[in-house]
């Protein structure tokens, strides 16, 4: 029964759905086009269709993104992915970004990204067009069937970002009466007020830009790939590795970059406490990532010297066969239990699955067909020569993503063999000591590689100036690791540290001849510096990060429990105005602001010298959003030293209410009373004090007043004010509870001071002692307001920032050179 | 025997060095059962018993947080977490704890709870219907 429903746009979900069916129609067309356009070079009508097929296929992608735009910005809740993903209340800037909030959309920046890396090709790409563009048109027809959501033979092809929210979820079920009333059902689009919106820790800058990033990054990985493919279908063996160079260049440097964007975002507003916690989703973005460096190098080993064809081949290939199956990894649902943020399972198991045997059939076969032509050299390298460590480099970065690959399928064992093997039980510990041991290598090797030639090398010269440097790293790396703590670390981690600095100081003595005129080596020696930073900076700051908020206080739950030491206790209660001493710090929680949907704790932090003065202050606001449908999810706060970062998470408060913001505060008096402890009346004179548990109170003086709120006094009436000093945890509040007679009868106006967590009232007057009665209220100490916080400190984490920075420069000088090499031959 | 050879063994043996400390590292899915039989850590999947108390109070110990899980084998155990009451806990469908037993109560030194409805809630609200439905 499908009737009319009252308010529906379909027209922009028609026009999107008929984009999805177009570009993949028109992919597989262009892909079509160009393998005859290859097989039939005389006949350029071919090549012409396959172009046009490209251009249809980058139009309809175009179009797709147009319509799901629209859909979201305009609110259209009629459609599933605009109500899952999006709200009315979102600022404009997260509205463009929930557009890849989920999977679909996120497939459409794969899409659009080749489609326009597809462009570039046919632009500049030459004799390469026709092979190369039958590779990627293929791989965006595939792409393409992700988004199609079209039902074959009982079984739904891909997911569209166009299905309807009624196609979705079967409203009548979620709301009966909907089955009841079809006349309801009818305009059930009036009961569908807002979509359900972004997840807040989604709701950050980071989300406007990491995505795009990321899947440019995997996007270009496809061309490198389409090189190798189209070479070795061609037979032009050689060729395609210098054409292939700059491009996997770019891939190198944007993946990189995107995936370092992704370790700063977690590092700055994600809860997790660090910039990498080795969760397989990241595992996933850096599998391909390490190969393709390794690719990358044996690459540039056979230009110069014609070794290592055959690995060259073989990691080009693999890379991008590897992007797939992080694709298969992170949305196939496979990972279930191991991971804290995989994508929900969308029905695609097989067609992800499919997409990485399709790749996978191809590569092998083709490698297999043309495996005795491959051209090979019947020498060895040299021992002292540079392609033989470029080449050693490459294999250990091999080593290291193999290592990745199998503990991040760990699920995928278990569903191939029915095994129950479960990831580490310390999964940090155990990553960080292997992925360490290889980093040992290569920090290394990109060390001493600089001082060898290719081809051959003078060995007295080379073991010189190798056993200097290293000596000289050495002897930096002493003070530095016993400066910033590092030397209790495991030995392995010091050996990197000696490792980067290694790196750094050979790569710098190239950096020195740049300067001198050899500058087509800038690129290679500043992308090794950035590449030794990082891993400077991510060792100090992992290795040596401090909780300073370690928890001396709390009650003891069974001595039993305070033994086994399984958990530092990194949490630590602050009640509003309490200062706590963490470290150098003394903090303090001073109280909040709010800025709906935004809760911010303002946390006060001072650096007391001995002599009691305050040598340093400042404020952090991590901040919290209560929200209905998600509780309470929280951010945190750092503040930014050179040389550290200062971490500051809140965990838990009772300072927020589920929903604030959305209702009116209104305080109900009746239950007012029940938040305190039972009253104390104290009868005082001006000048008298009022002790209580923080501090104490001053009655200064009583005086009549002529205004209580809204209430307009007339002559009858007598309102009589007590000037009150407050003084709780050093700080002063005024206070002036009001006593009112009108008509005779007595009222009185309470006024509360929420920072000391007093509520005042002046409740009689006795004229005959000269004194009046004042009853205070004093909240419980459980009912003080407290946050309950984690504080850790980073050291250096900015060389890992600058390193990373550094290093996409690098990339970015080497892409100049190769293209400028290119353009020489 | 050429470098290459012996720079491939090289590289064999790594890589089986890696296949096995992976093996020998990694943890087990058991049951509350399994636990109690064995001193080595292991993974417990399970759902949260909403019914029994949940034991968090900050202004105690802002770093213990009790509460009772059945695992997939419908066995009950009361579960110890030495840090804060994770954000929105109540809400899980499914935990996966990572620690051991000590007597009668399995310490958690790591909890990672999945809440479908967190990232994707198929949840409509149409609140207001039944008000409407009155005034027909």
């Amino acid at each position: 029964m499908d009737t009319a429903f009252k308010g529906e746009h379909l027209l922009p979900g028609h026009l999107g759905q008929f984009f999805t069916i177009l570009a993949f129609g028109s992919a597989l067309f262009a892909a079509i086009s160009y393998y005859f356009a290859t097989t039939n070079p005389v006949d350029t009508s071919w090549k012409r269709l396959g172009r046009l097929g490209a251009y249809i296929n980058t139009i309809a992608v175009i179009g797709i993104g147009v319509c799901l735009y629209y859909i979201i910005l305009n609110h259209l809740f009629e459609y599933y992915y605009a109500w899952e993903h999006s709200s009315r209340a979102l600022p404009t800037h997260f509205i463009i970004s929930s557009f890849w909030d989920g999977q679909e959309g996120s497939f459409w920046l794969w899409t659009f990204w080749q489609a326009v890396l597809g462009n570039i090709l046919i632009w500049k790409a030459k004799s390469w067009e026709t092979p190369v563009m039958a590779v990627v048109s293929l791989s965006q027809a595939i792409l393409a069937t992700m988004l199609i959501g079209v039902d074959i033979f009982g079984q739904r092809i891909g997911t569209s970002p166009f299905i309807l929210l009624r196609e979705a979820i079967n409203l009548k079920e979620q709301a009966p009466v909907f089955a009841t009333n079809p006349e309801l059902y009818h305009n059930y689009l009036t009961y569908i007020k807002d979509g359900n919106g972004m997840n807040p820790l989604l709701q950050n800058y980071w989300m406007v830009i990491h995505p795009p990033t990321l899947f440019l990054g995997f996007a270009s990985m496809v061309v490198p790939f389409a090189y190798a493919i189209a070479g070795l279908w061609q037979r032009r063996y050689k060729e395609w590795v210098h054409a292939a160079i700059p491009y996997a260049l770019f891939a190198m440097m944007i993946l990189g970059t995107g995936i370092i964007m992704g370790a700063f975002w977690a590092y700055e507003s994600l809860s997790f406490g660090g910039f990498w916690a080795w969760d397989p989703v990241e595992n996933a973005s850096i599998i391909p990532w390490l190969i393709l460096v390794g690719a990358v190098h044996v690459m540039i080993v056979y230009k110069n010297t014609g070794h290592s064809y055959i690995t060259a081949a073989i990691l080009v290939l693999m890379s991008f066969v590897l992007v797939l199956y992080a694709s298969f990894l992170t949305r196939s649902g496979v990972l279930g239990e191991t991971s804290v943020h995989s994508f929900t399972d969308a029905g695609m198991f097989w067609h992800l699955v499919a997409d990485v045997v399709i790749f996978l059939v191809i590569a092998i076969t083709l490698l297999a067909i043309r495996w005795k032509e491959l051209p090979r050299t019947s020498k060895d390298e040299e021992t002292y020569s540079r392609e033989f460590w470029m080449f050693v480099g490459a294999v250990f970065l091999c080593l290291s993503c193999f290592h990745l690959v199998i503990v991040s399928s760990i699920p995928v064992w278990n569903a191939m063999f029915g095994t129950k093997l479960a990831p580490p039980s310390d999964p940090v510990k155990h990553y960080n000591i292997v992925q360490a041991s290889f980093a040992v290598v290569v920090t290394l090797l990109t060390g001493f590689t600089q001082f060898l030639k290719y081809k051959k090398t003078d060995t007295t010269k080379f073991l010189i100036s190798t056993v200097v440097y290293l000596a000289l790293a050495v002897l930096i790396t002493v003070p530095v690791i016993y400066f910033t703590g590092a030397n209790k670390l495991n030995f392995v981690f010091i050996l990197i540290m000696v490792g980067a600095i290694y790196s750094v100081l050979a790569n710098g003595k190239v950096l020195v001849e740049v300067f001198k005129g050899k500058f087509k080596l800038a690129g290679s020696a500043v992308a090794h510096i950035g590449f030794g930073l990082i891993m400077i900076g991510a060792l100090i700051s992992a290795g040596t990060s401090k909780v300073i908020s370690e928890n001396t206080t709390g009650e003891q739950f069974s001595s039993d429990f305070a033994k086994s030491k399984n958990n530092p206790r990194e949490n630590i209660i602050l009640y509003k105005n309490m200062p706590v001493v963490m470290g150098k710090y003394t903090v303090t929680y001073v109280g909040d602001s709010i800025a709906p949907p935004n809760h911010y704790f303002k946390v006060n932090y001072k650096v007391i010298d001995a002599n009691g003065k305050v040598t340093e202050e400042f404020l952090l606001k991590p901040n919290a959003q209560s929200n209905e449908k998600m509780g309470l999810i929280s951010s945190p706060d750092t503040k930014h030293y050179l040389f550290s970062d200062l971490y500051t998470h809140v965990n838990m408060s009772n300072a927020i209410t589920i929903g604030e913001g959305t209702e009116a505060a209104g305080h109900e008096e009746a239950n007012d009373d029940k938040k305190y402890e039972a009253p104390l009346t104290y009868e005082v004179a001006p000048g008298d004090t009022i002790r209580f548990r923080d501090g104490y109170v001053l009655l200064s003086s009583i005086g009549r007043i002529d205004k209580v709120q809204d209430i307009t006094l007339t002559d009858k009436d007598v309102a009589i004010g007590a000037k009150l000093q407050v003084v709780a945890n050093g700080k002063t509040y005024a206070a002036e509870p009001v006593y009112m007679i009108r008509n005779n009868n007595a009222f009185d106006f309470a006024r509360k001071v929420e920072d000391a967590g007093l509520k005042l009232r002046f409740t009689k007057v006795i004229p005959q002692k000269g004194k009046v009665e004042i009853t205070l209220y004093q909240q419980p100490e459980s009912a003080k307001k407290w946050i309950v916080m984690r504080a850790i400190q980073f050291p250096d984490i900015n060389f890992l920032w600058s390193g990373t920075i550094i290093m996409v420069i690098g990339i970015l000088l080497s892409i100049f050179r190769r293209n400028k090499e290119l353009k020489n031959t | 025997m050429k470098k290459s050879s012996i720079f491939g063994l090289v590289v064999i043996a790594i890589a089986i060095a890696v296949i096995i400390s992976v093996y020998s590292t990694s943890s087990t899915y058991g049951s509350f059962k399994d636990a109690k039989s064995t001193d080595t850590e292991l993974h417990v999947v399970g759902h949260l018993n909403k019914q029994k108390q949940l034991y968090y109070d900050a202004t105690k110990d802002a770093n213990y947080f009790s509460f009772y899980m059945k695992d997939n084998k419908g066995e009950e155990c009361k579960v110890i977490f030495t840090g804060s009451k994770p954000q929105d806990f109540e809400r899980s469908e499914q935990i996966v704890l990572t620690g051991q037993m000590h007597g009668n109560e399995f310490h958690a030194k790591h909890i990672l709870m999945k809440c479908p409805s967190k990232y994707k809630q198929d949840q409509v609200e149409v609140t207001e219907t039944k008000a409407k439905q009155a005034s027909i």
